[in-house]
């Protein structure tokens, strides 16, 4: 499979870039090329421009920002952060949900920023021209048909990726460049929960940088992933559980899922749940339960979503207990 | 007869080189002048009828040079001579989603991949059939009007008195066991190049020389030449280095002869790469099979009959389908003494891409089936599952009730070796809770005892050359693709003739210089090809030693070839020199005249030892170049029964196996680790022992992947993971610690005694598997792939107290009854493609009131 024509554009600032893209209409932006790459090739993309930010050495590396948090470029490879020292420290639960993405290879290319902004993904759309000509194309992609839930005009594509729910434990916040300048943005704001229109952000705009609060400095962390194969696989659904402890009771808690729904999502109720107490296998059973009604997995991966959610309960009830005892 | 310098030492790979520096070329890697890229048009419907199709503004296109469809090339072939129901492209009918319509060759691929899509087709749907129950009932719309009922074909065999058999047995276990479909992933794509030779006067089309990554370089020129209406002697085809191929590539491809018709309409070379979606169409892989298995035994653990009734769901064409359903059948046979067998196999058709041969072709689900029931009757009568094994084995030499013969047997050791190494006696039965050891069984033919084409030719034929400048090259048909056969060839032919390994060049798979060899596939090449290097080295070793013998004043039979010399048998260690290297690295030119001054030397003092190249160089002054040829074809006596289908099966020695896992289950998720494999192989004699350990490595891993993860997903007949990212093999981070044990048991017919070693393993580790889950968490799989929720599920089912959750749909894979169209690891309940409406499977969704 070839890729389709494009004019590729390699801007050297950020600044650029942003200017890049606000004078072209029909573009695409690459970074790693992990996600973009093979879309390319099954046409589920067939921009006009591709933006290539990869010499925008500003966007590179992490940061400690005194008295703030820290500061890590979009640019840093998955590599990068499983690797820091000062994020295997601080924020353990990014480093968990790095080193799990994909392959080592794989993560040498692949960024944080690209994570972040991942496609959302379907068996029923990532696939090839030839094959959804054959299936018949769908809502998301040249068609107006949900193979996964045929009555609806909702796309439920599912969001795949493993460090979202780790920095949304961390409270993180993305820093989106874009002809204004710059604006900032909770993550938690950021995800629309639809799998097409799946993220905040318009047209003109890129996700430069990602901040951690200084405030969620030392929480511990988990990061479960439930997959088939032991290397390579998206996950079949995540769990990131990240908390503070202060005299064996829980200050602050906070546990997000993905791969089950079209964005990854915080589950509501953890904090009530646990905060002022100490982690015992009922509390962690009760999160599970959260965490499992906050899941709506459908047919778009592998596994029955039965499983799928069955999973997100177990996995929450494992990584609290993890987190809360160890 | 155990003292070699090269046979049984660990060798690396001849070829290994040029692989992992990236120098090696495979058939992608070659360009030719004015090359043109091929693209093929796949059809979206499973089963129409190609009403029009219009390629004129394919044709139109700047950079396209020609389209091609099925009238430019309607002969019929297939790897089968029964099964001829193949064409290039297709004529009037597609069978399956991904069935080749067209072929575009253009200036480039982004252009031919262009002109694709300007391609018209019109099609007229027709019902299609994707559950093998189903078609074996259909009445019309058959995938081939010569096939009734969708039927490939259907064999009934009974031998000995099964009824009596059960009527005689104390326990008997009945049960049907699913195996699905899974597909051989070699990490080369198939690729061919074909260029004819072009009169430069009047442009006519002259020989044709095709490239191609296959396991049967004779086949393929077979095949080319029915469908093209050319010659055999015209077509040459040349086998670069291929990337595996696990039987993926053991019979003829459509790109195969695509790109060859390709090549005739545009005048240029064409070259065709499969995208790995392709890969998946073309597929060939192992069917998934329903199988309903029973087994008698007495008190004391003696079989007393077995009855099996497999169905094969084998997709639209014949492929080698007629062969692994006989297979499924003939290898209930020559492991166990079992002397009362009723078996019933049915290969039927769908429309789905054709499965064929696949590592342990025909045997492997057959096992799985066969081997967890053994351990359902040994738990039954209360005995051990490798003493039921050992109370059942063999006594060879000897020939089983269907007709083959079994000499050297390693089993008993197999066993014995396993359950020795894995602590079996102290662990079984006293790990802690969900974790379990379990243990398999299993077997292969060395190559098949009747070639698939019917006549007296010898299976393998090698030539050897040998010329002045002290080298050997050996000229042979069979294929290296990757298992180590050019480096056992160099092996054998330079242990006989006494020479270093470096000495030996292979000239291999290349249609205009090695005589014929039918392939690389049921694990022949070792037995029989290797055999046949084995002649034609002592044919050549004679001529020199007669001249050797001549110059030492001694006769032929009094010397011994070794270590690069030839010296009498019984000379003193010190008059042989030691550093004879010296010798080795002459320049040809002083070689030549070396030889004629060795030649005046001699008339004055004979010596009790010359250098190899000075012996051959004596050799050629009296006959001119040295040459000689053996061949290999398998005894009459090892040929099997005369009853419809006996011909399958046979083989002139069989390999065996055992196996013992070492699992734990996750009772909360499901999830199976394993965490260790013991696997013992019998291969007759290692060769080379470091490619035996490979293979018993590569075969188990490959077993696991089957028995965990791997997993062919169908929708309405579209095919849901066509990627490797979909379909999943394992990957090195659940790949657990396999100890390779080899057994040798000294084959008596043998070259060296060697005999297979690259397919029986695989089927083995399934079996062992399951029965280290049933040891660990008391739960009974009789659906494979063994995924978390089908594991899940056996455990919620088996723990009535547990909170009851349906996670598969309400199918008990302890108990599974039928094929599920969306069933496996990866789940549809969603809309499917848009079908005929008399599909029988829209049939029975109307009458479930739909599954959305």
């Amino acid at each position: 499979m070839s890729l389709p024509d494009f004019k590729l554009l390699r801007p050297r600032s950020l600044a650029e870039a942003v200017e890049l893209l606000g004078k072209h209409v029909d573009v695409q932006i690459v970074a790693g090329g992990t996600d973009l790459i093979p879309s390319l090739k099954q046409r589920l993309f067939i921009p006009a421009y591709v933006i290539d930010i990869r010499r925008i050495a500003e966007l590179r590396g992490i940061r400690v920002i005194p008295g703030q948090g820290t500061e890590i470029g979009a640019l840093t490879t998955l590599t990068e952060i499983e690797h820091s020292d000062l994020i295997r420290r601080d924020y353990p639960v990014l480093q968990e949900a790095a080193k799990t993405v994909a392959s080592p290879i794989l993560r040498n290319m692949g960024t944080l920023g690209g994570n972040i902004c991942l496609d959302t993904r379907c068996l029923w759309y990532n696939q090839s021209l030839t094959w959804r000509t054959s299936c018949g194309f769908c809502i998301k992609k040249d068609g107006d048909l949900c193979h996964v839930a045929p009555g609806g005009t909702k796309c439920w594509a599912v969001f795949s990726g493993d460090t979202p729910p780790a920095l949304l434990c961390l409270d993180a916040e993305l820093e989106i460049a874009g002809p204004a300048g710059t604006r900032r943005l909770a993550l938690r704001d950021f995800y629309t929960n639809l799998g097409d229109a799946r993220m905040k952000l318009a047209r003109n705009e890129m996700v430069s940088r990602v901040f951690l609060p200084e405030r969620t400095a030392g929480y511990r962390g988990v990061y479960r992933k439930l997959r088939l194969r032991g290397s390579i696989d998206y996950p079949l659904a995540g769990v990131a559980v990240a908390l503070k402890r202060s005299n064996g009771h829980v200050e602050d808690a906070r546990v997000a899922i993905t791969a089950v729904n079209p964005a990854p999502l915080v589950v509501r109720g953890v904090e009530k749940e646990m905060v002022g107490k100490s982690v015992t296998e009922e509390i962690a059973a009760a999160v599970g339960e959260l965490a499992a009604r906050t899941a709506k997995p459908l047919t778009t991966s592998a596994l029955t979503p039965e499983y799928r959610r069955e999973m997100i309960r177990v996995f929450a009830k494992r990584a609290v207990l993890e987190a809360g005892t160890k | 007869m155990s003292d070699f310098s090269i046979i049984g030492k660990r060798i690396a790979m001849v070829d290994a080189a040029g692989k992992t520096t990236g120098a090696g070329k495979y058939t992608d890697d070659l360009t030719l002048p004015g090359m043109l890229i091929g693209k093929i048009l796949h059809s979206p419907y499973p089963h129409a009828r190609i009403k029009r199709i219009d390629a004129s503004r394919a044709l139109a296109l700047e950079g396209v040079v020609a389209v091609v469809t099925g009238q430019d090339a309607p002969n019929k072939y297939g790897i089968l001579p029964v099964g001829h129901d193949e064409t290039a492209l297709a004529v009037d009918r597609v069978r399956y989603v991904g069935d080749n319509v067209a072929c575009v060759a253009a200036v480039d691929e982004t252009t031919a991949e262009k002109a694709l899509e300007l391609i018209e087709v019109e099609y007229e749907p027709l019902p299609a059939y994707f559950d093998p129950e189903e078609s074996m009932k259909a009445e019309r719309d058959l995938i081939h009007e010569n096939r009734p009922h969708n039927l490939e074909k259907d064999y009934h065999h009974v031998f000995g008195d099964p009824e009596k058999g059960f009527a005689e047995a104390d326990c008997i276990r009945e049960s049907r066991y699913i195996a699905n479909e899974v597909t051989h992933a070699a990490m080369e794509p198939h690729s061919t190049l074909a260029a004819f030779e072009l009169d430069p006067y009047s442009g006519a089309l002259g020989r044709l020389t095709v490239w191609s990554s296959t396991q049967v370089p004779y086949y393929l020129q077979h095949k080319l030449s029915l469908v093209l209406e050319m010659p055999m002697s015209q077509i040459r085809v040349i086998k670069p280095l291929v990337g595996g191929g696990f039987g993926g590539k053991s019979e003829v491809i459509p790109l195969e002869i695509i790109a060859a018709v390709a090549a005739r309409a545009a005048k240029a070379p064409v070259k065709i790469t499969y995208t790995r979606e392709e890969v998946f169409w073309a597929h060939r892989g192992r069917p998934r099979t329903i199988m309903d298995m029973k087994i008698g035994a007495k008190r004391d653990g003696r079989l007393t009959a077995v009855a099996a009734r497999v169905v094969q769901d084998g997709g639209a064409y014949c492929s080698y389908g007629v062969v692994t359903i006989l297979y499924s059948g003939a290898l209930l046979g020559a492991i166990y003494d079992i002397l009362n067998v009723r078996w019933d196999g049915y290969r039927v058709l769908t429309n789905k891409p054709a499965c064929g041969a696949m590592r342990g072709h025909g045997t492997v689900n057959v096992r799985f089936a066969f081997e967890s029931q053994l351990d359902e009757i040994a738990a039954e009568i209360a005995l051990d599952p490798a003493e039921i094994r050992r109370i059942n084995l063999l006594q060879p030499p000897c020939i089983t009730v269907n007709n083959l013969r079994v000499t050297s047997y390693g089993l008993p050791e197999c066993i014995e070796k396993v359950v020795e190494r894995s602590g079996w006696r102290e662990r079984r039965g006293k790990l802690p809770r969900g974790r379990g050891l379990g243990i398999g069984c299993s077997h292969y033919v060395s190559g098949a005892a009747n070639s698939i084409i019917r006549s007296d030719m010898p299976h393998s034929t090698v030539n050897i050359k040998i010329d002045r400048d002290g080298g050997v090259v050996v000229y042979t048909g069979a294929s290296e693709i990757g298992q180590g056969s050019d480096t056992m060839t160099a092996q054998i032919a330079a242990e006989v003739l006494g020479c270093t390994l470096q000495r030996v060049k292979i000239v291999a798979a290349d249609t205009d210089l090695t005589p014929i060899d039918i392939g690389s596939y049921s694990s022949r090449v070792t037995f029989m090809a290797g055999n046949a290097t084995l002649r034609a080295a002592e044919e050549v070793k004679k001529q020199i030693a007669s001249a050797a013998a001549r110059k030492m004043n001694c006769v032929p039979e009094d010397l011994v070839f070794r270590d690069d010399l030839v010296f009498k048998r019984g000379s003193s260690v010190s008059s042989v020199p030691s550093g004879v290297d010296s010798v080795v690295a002459g320049r040809v030119e002083g070689q030549i005249l070396r030889g004629s001054l060795q030649q005046k030397r001699k008339e004055e003092v004979p010596k009790d030892w010359m250098t190899f190249e000075e012996a051959v160089v004596a050799a050629i002054d009296f006959h001119g170049a040295l040459t000689g040829t053996g061949s290999y074809a398998p005894p009459p006596e090892s040929r099997g029964g005369s009853f419809k289908g006996a011909g399958v099966g046979p083989s002139p020695s069989y390999s065996y196996s055992a196996q013992v896992a070492d699992v734990s289950v996750d009772e909360e998720t499901g999830e199976v680790t394993v965490h260790k494999v013991w696997a013992a192989h019998d291969c007759g004699r290692a060769l080379n022992p470091v490619a035996v350990e490979g293979q018993i490595i590569g075969s188990v891993w490959m077993g696991l992947g089957q028995a965990l993860e791997e997993e062919m997903v169908w929708k309405d007949g579209l095919l849901m993971n066509p990627g490797l990212l979909e379909y999943r093999s394992p990957s090195a981070v659940e790949s657990p610690e396999i100890e390779p044990i080899i057994v040798e048991s000294i084959d008596p017919e043998g070259p060296f005694g060697a005999k297979e070693c690259s397919e029986g393993s695989l089927a083995a580790t399934i079996p062992a598997i399951a029965n280290a889950i049933y040891d660990a968490v008391g739960i009974r799989l009789r659906e494979v792939p063994f995924t978390p929720e089908r594991v899940l599920a056996a455990i919620r089912a088996r723990d009535a107290a547990a909170k009851k959750l349906d996670l598969t749909e309400g199918v008990d894979p302890t108990a599974p009854t039928r094929f599920r169209e969306h069933g496996g690891a990866l789940w549809f309940r969603g809309k499917g493609p848009k079908r005929h409406e008399l599909d029988p499977a829209r049939r029975a969704e109307q009458l479930a009131g739909g599954d959305d």
